[in-house]
């Protein structure tokens, strides 16, 4: 496997699994690690437990994935627990992806959140499918993205903070340096795309419960990849580049944009938990039929 | 098989009883027993159901009106169309000399179990419990299918009692290579204290809260195991079943929080 440093964290492999995908428990995660994946992010939570929206929550479609979920999870108390029986069974790193509903919130999630020590926390910032609830997503404004990244780097002591951001709003390479003017450690490119919908055409009404959902899998991939090679224009933290990588082409594609490590969620549903490992050997034999020692060497590269 | 949402219409409806009814789709699908499909209320929820049995060219779900869902489902009609996706999960493995063992509406999975199993020659007995006899549905299609029993908490159909009550009786005077199970976990949990001791290998089918269904969304992932009940469930052997700490115990809700 390929072995990995990513902001003086260890991964044995470059590939983590994203926020929102089999994050809910230590059970889950770990088993996921088993399969090659890197580093394992929660599922988002919040200070209060949550029931999110009611199902059809998730739905494929011919090209992807559409979800609204809405950002339902048990809390803190509930969450701070997994992390911390994840840590007492696997050594791989743990990022913990929080959010809240207001700009305190995001202090305190991230104070209590810190205190189960996990290796990064990543902000989400950029849900696109709470919107009736929470209003336009933080995320696609400068100030407000100012202002939630310094108030979670005050709270996160020396744990590192990826800011999510989502492909939308006022340019994300814009964002991006806003998040890395006021400490943000590294960018995490791209939450779910959208808000879109999809209608059943015998009953006539939207198929989600909530109408509208965020857009993952394969359609997504080029909004990623140019998304993240924006960001890397942008700003020289390092960045996780997520968004619709399902096979070794997506993966290195990522990384030719600018991403360090690379964020995987609906893949899962279209090649099992063994993407991970189909990934990791991938990349391996494309740097090797290339003549390339390390990822290193190509990320980036299509910048040149 | 489609992941994807697709809607059906309902083509025929047949009320057992009050509040129980079976709902027949065209067979859009072939289905293992013990498998599960994702039925959309559109407007109101999507929630998993056992497909009960396969008939001809259509597939049945039997529901019993319980909560805001099934009640819902009692006023649809013939014609109505609803959302169907799936089938999901691994069904039971078919094994002769079995007994099938089932607790209150939880006996759905096992109708098509016992119907796939005679289609193959396999025999077993069956011992299903209930609340009270409205609650067995179809008792005298059991009865058809050979050696049966049955136990009521109220004694109104069959031995007054529980499935439990009855179990050692059957295992000694009958030779049981395999056992099957659904219905309530409290139900299970007791069953598994009295067969584990014989050595005689099981498989039990869960049920947990699901979103997805197709395995990403990580809600009815088992503690202990991290298996995922909608991909590698709902039925479980044996093995499966030893590594799950969660048995028997409190269950996650829609938020993920220990209910």
């Amino acid at each position: 496997m390929i072995n990995t440093h990513f902001l003086n964290i260890e991964l044995k492999s470059p590939t983590v699994l994203a926020s929102g995908i089999l994050g809910l428990t230590a059970s889950s995660m770990q088993r996921v690690i088993e399969f090659g994946c890197g580093a394992v992010t929660t599922k988002s939570f919040s200070l209060d437990w949550r029931t999110g929206h009611k199902n059809p929550s998730i739905i494929p479609f011919e090209h992807g994935m559409l979800n609204a979920v809405g950002l339902s999870n048990p809390g803190i108390d509930e969450m701070v627990k997994e992390i911390r029986l994840f840590r007492r069974q696997c050594t791989a790193p743990v990022f913990a992806s929080i959010f809240g509903r207001t700009l305190d919130e995001f202090g305190e999630v991230t104070r209590r959140a810190a205190e189960a020590e996990p290796d990064m926390i990543e902000v989400n910032i950029s849900c696109p499918n709470v919107h009736s609830e929470f209003g336009q997503p933080f995320g696609e404004s400068c100030p407000d993205t100012a202002k939630i990244t310094q108030i979670v780097k005050k709270h996160a002591g020396k744990i590192p903070v990826s800011i999510k951001l989502g492909p939308h709003g006022p340019g994300i390479g814009k964002l991006a340096k806003i998040c890395e003017e006021n400490g943000a450690d590294a960018i995490t490119a791209i939450n779910t795309a959208g808000p879109g919908m999809l209608i059943d055409i015998n009953v006539r009404k939207p198929v989600l419960a909530n109408k509208t959902g965020g857009v993952s899998g394969p359609a997504i991939l080029p909004i990623a990849v140019k998304s993240v090679y924006e960001v890397y224009r942008s700003v020289k933290i390092p960045i996780i580049g997520t968004g619709g990588i399902t096979k070794t082409g997506d993966a290195i594609q990522m990384i030719l944009a600018g991403a360090h490590i690379l964020g995987v969620g609906t893949a899962v549903y279209y090649e099992g938990i063994e993407v991970f490992d189909k990934l990791n050997k991938g990349i391996e034999n494309y740097l090797k039929e290339q003549g390339f020692d390390s990822i290193e060497e190509i990320r980036g590269a299509a910048h040149e | 098989m489609s992941d994807l949402m697709q809607t059906f219409p309902i083509r025929r409806i047949v009320e057992h009883g009050p509040g129980v009814k079976s709902f027949y789709f065209d067979k859009i699908f072939n289905v293992e027993a013990g498998q599960f499909i994702n039925l959309w209320i559109p407007g109101l929820d999507e929630k998993p159901f056992s497909v009960s049995s396969i008939t001809g060219d259509q597939i049945e779900l039997s529901i019993k009106a319980y909560g805001p869902f099934s009640k819902e489902m009692m006023k649809k009609k013939a014609g109505d169309y609803l959302g169907i996706r799936g089938p999901f999960g691994k069904g039971f493995s078919f094994h002769d000399k079995a007994l099938i063992i089932g607790g209150g509406i939880g006996i759905a999975p096992l109708r098509i179990l016992a119907q796939k199993l005679k289609e193959q020659n396999n025999t077993f007995i069956s011992l299903l419990g209930a609340v009270t006899r409205q609650e067995i549905i179809f008792s005298s299609w059991w009865d058809s299918l050979g050696q049966r029993h049955f136990t009521t908490d109220d004694g109104s159909l069959g031995l007054k009692g529980v499935v439990t009550d009855v179990l050692p009786e059957i295992l000694k005077m009958n030779d049981i290579k395999y056992i099957y199970a659904a219905g309530p976990e409290i139900m299970f949990v007791k069953v598994k204290e009295m067969i584990d001791p014989t050595g005689i290998p099981y498989e039990f089918c869960m049920e947990r809260y699901m979103k997805c269904g197709i395995g990403i969304c990580g809600q009815c992932v088992l503690d202990g195991s991290g298996i995922r009940l909608c991909v590698e469930g709902p039925v479980l052997n044996k093995e499966a079943l030893s590594g799950i700490t969660e048995l028997g115990m409190k269950h996650r809700d829609a938020s993920g929080r220990r209910v």
